[in-house]
């Protein structure tokens, strides 16, 4: 079984401030990292690995191939990925540069080359959004270009026998809830199948220290896992002209100052009361 | 001259300063507050590997070097200095001198369950009368047949308290001294005879434990003495050496959290209407902590790389060792003076940075025994011999 992982990067929330303001995002430090769902992704590629080697189905055997969600300047991710377990890893390079706002329809059509040329595949894992660009397009587009099925937004995901299970929070309309309270379904659709998963939940392990040694050194079988691709040899380079286009950027308000509240716990509860029943009536 | 991190080196930081920040640091404080080794930390350590990040990976080692080695203690050390302190107590001095002068029979048999992490070492030399004299202990290996018997009382022993092997410093000539009449040996904690003694309430790295080891007639193959009969002292100094670097990177990290809470803090803290951030006494400590951090990362990595590519260090070990504490130790004393009362409260982990800081002055050689060192070297050159 063949189970592709599609990761990308984002530049470490923890290096920049966003000043709206000034209109401006500061970058203190240009360090890029995982983006958040595609590490909760690679970890549920890497449990499903996991699952058929603690013999579990022994029929089956797993190989984790990751590719790159869009263009990247370099193949860190993709060695981040072989290092923390992947089998093999694909560095596209060629791609337009339009970094880093990714036209998902553009990455689709060089995933959906990239899948066949690796000969396909039984599931494809990606995380549900991106953290800087906002987008979740780019695993309904793929399903939707492979015309395979989709299961969007999973938490876990557990793949055999020719199916795909994955446990999704549920909508209140489609069981019929009423009010708060959260519950889980467990979506089943056969494979081959793309499951995007969302950010937070499965936590990625760390990587195997001699394979990371190995894997950026370019040493050993571990290194060998990474292969690089020329996107004009998958696609019609002409074809990848972006449907996105950049007009500028805007901020979200600053957010407005708190107000302290003084009094008896009575006294207190009013103001609280009055102000949301104020923010209400708005 | 190229002065760039190589990728791997890069990319095993990452995953290093993850693992400190959501696995050690958590820890920090109530390990300290309980005086507990983190086992479950070391636990995890072992299993990706860093507990052999030195070591060959034909040793079951991750094959990072020396450089990695430093990674990891600067990492470690800048969240939780109890944690680097078992970490540098099992790899820098423990495994390192089975690694350095064990047989192939001794590192396979030893060094690889100590670098996966499956065991945990001890590098066991100091006695109630034998602290910066190293020379001068009194336990005794007696040879008799094919084994030798331990005899001896050892004391501040980090990691002695759980260490499943330990390497262990005992006169075997009385009539030869330092050169020829002392051997180091591979002890186990499960053979008879060895015995864990007092455990010592110390004023900080309190998430560490530092105890007296019993050694009542224990039997010993030859086969487990390490090195030659006779060469135990050298081995032991060559070991030391090693490890002076590494607690130089550890007083690196020390320094590198006690600059960044003041940065946090000098941001924050409001006084006379402007941020500290604004007031020029405190723009000059930052300073002062950014500039010694600056030249303590270049002499650590500077080391570390002549290590790693075979050259002579044991006069810049020294050096690393000396320099790095005492840096530790100030920044630690200047976050403090920034941060005001709060920084002297508990309830903030500047108090204990401080007293975690103090005892890289003192262990693994006193700074004036790095003194001597380094003076002795330069004398050397010069045609004088120092006499201790």
């Amino acid at each position: 079984m063949r189970v592709i992982v599609i990761l990308g990067r984002v530049l470490d929330p923890s290096g920049i401030v966003v000043k709206g303001k000034a209109g401006r995002i500061f970058v203190n430090r240009e360090e890029y990292v995982l983006q958040p769902a595609d590490r909760c992704a690679l970890e549920a590629a890497l449990r499903i690995k996991d699952a058929a080697l603690a013999g579990l189905r022994p029929s089956q055997d797993v190989e984790v191939v990751a590719l790159p969600r869009g263009p990247l300047p370099d193949d860190d991710v993709l060695r981040q990925a072989l290092a923390t377990g992947a089998d093999r890893a694909v560095y596209l390079v060629g791609q337009v540069a339009n970094l880093p706002y990714t036209d998902d329809a553009a990455a689709v059509r060089v995933l959906a080359a990239a899948v066949e040329r690796l000969g396909g595949a039984d599931l494809i894992l990606a995380g549900a959004t991106t953290m800087d660009t906002g987008q979740g397009q780019l695993g309904p587009r793929l399903a939707e270009a492979l015309g395979w099925p989709q299961v969007v937004g999973a938490w876990h995901v557990a793949a055999a026998d020719g199916r795909v299970q994955a446990v999704c929070q549920s909508s209140p309309l489609l069981v019929g809830e009423e009010g708060g309270g959260t519950s889980y379904v467990t979506v089943e659709a056969d494979l081959p199948a793309v499951v995007t998963v969302l950010p937070g939940v499965l936590k990625l392990r760390y990587p195997d220290g001699a394979r990371l040694i190995n894997v950026y050194r370019g040493v050993g079988e571990v290194a060998e896992g990474l292969e690089q691709w020329d996107v004009a040899d998958l696609v019609d380079m002409e074809s990848l002209k972006p449907l996105l286009e950049r007009r500028g950027q805007d901020f979200p308000p600053e957010r407005e100052r708190g107000v302290r509240i003084d009094g008896t716990p009575e006294e207190m509860a009013r103001v609280v009361a009055d102000a949301l029943r104020q923010h209400v009536g708005r | 001259m190229d002065f760039t991190f190589s990728s791997e080196h890069v990319a095993l930081r990452r995953m290093i300063r993850e693992f400190a920040e959501t696995e050690v640091a958590p820890l920090a404080a109530e390990i300290d507050r309980e005086g507990r080794v983190p086992f479950e930390t070391l636990k995890k350590l072992g299993e990706i590997g860093l507990l052999g990040v030195c070591f060959p990976q034909k040793y079951g080692g991750m094959g990072a070097g020396e450089t990695g080695y430093c990674i990891l203690m600067e990492e470690l050390a800048r969240v939780c200095t109890s944690t680097s302190t078992n970490v540098g107590a099992h790899i820098g001095i423990g495994a390192m001198s089975i690694y350095l002068d064990g047989t192939e029979e001794q590192k396979q048999k030893y060094l690889v369950p100590l670098a996966r992490g499956e065991k945990f070492a001890a590098f066991v030399l100091t006695e109630a009368d034998a602290g910066s004299d190293a020379a001068a202990i009194r336990t005794r290996a007696v040879r008799e047949g094919d084994s030798w018997i331990i005899d001896g009382t050892k004391t501040f022993n980090t990691n002695g308290s759980f260490a499943d092997i330990v390497t262990v410093l005992a006169v075997t000539d009385p009539t030869l001294g330092a050169r020829g009449g002392i051997t180091a040996f591979i002890v186990e904690s499960n053979m008879p005879g060895f015995k864990v003694g007092t455990h010592e309430n110390k004023m900080g790295i309190r998430g560490s434990s530092t105890a007296e080891l019993i050694f009542d007639g224990v039997r010993v193959s030859h086969e487990n003495v390490l090195g030659k009969v006779g060469e135990g002292f050298v081995s032991f100094m060559k070991t030391l050496d090693l490890g002076r670097l590494t607690l130089g990177a550890a007083g690196l990290g020390g320094a590198q959290a006690a600059l960044d809470w003041s940065i946090r803090w000098a941001k924050t803290r409001k006084q006379f209407g402007q941020e500290l951030a604004h007031k020029q006494s405190v723009q000059w400590m930052i300073a002062n902590m950014a500039m010694e951090i600056e030249a303590l990362r270049s002499l650590v990595y500077r080391v570390a790389w002549m290590v790693d590519t075979g050259q002579p260090f044991t006069q810049l070990a020294a050096m690393v060792k000396l320099y790095g504490s005492e840096v530790g130790s100030r920044a630690i004393d200047t976050a403090l003076q920034i941060h005001g009362g709060l920084g002297y409260s508990r309830d903030f982990p500047i108090e204990r940075g401080f007293r975690d800081a103090r005892i890289s002055e003192i262990f693994e050689g006193t700074n004036e025994i790095q003194r001597i060192v380094i003076a002795s070297n330069i004398f050397r050159q010069h045609g004088v011999r120092i006499r201790p």
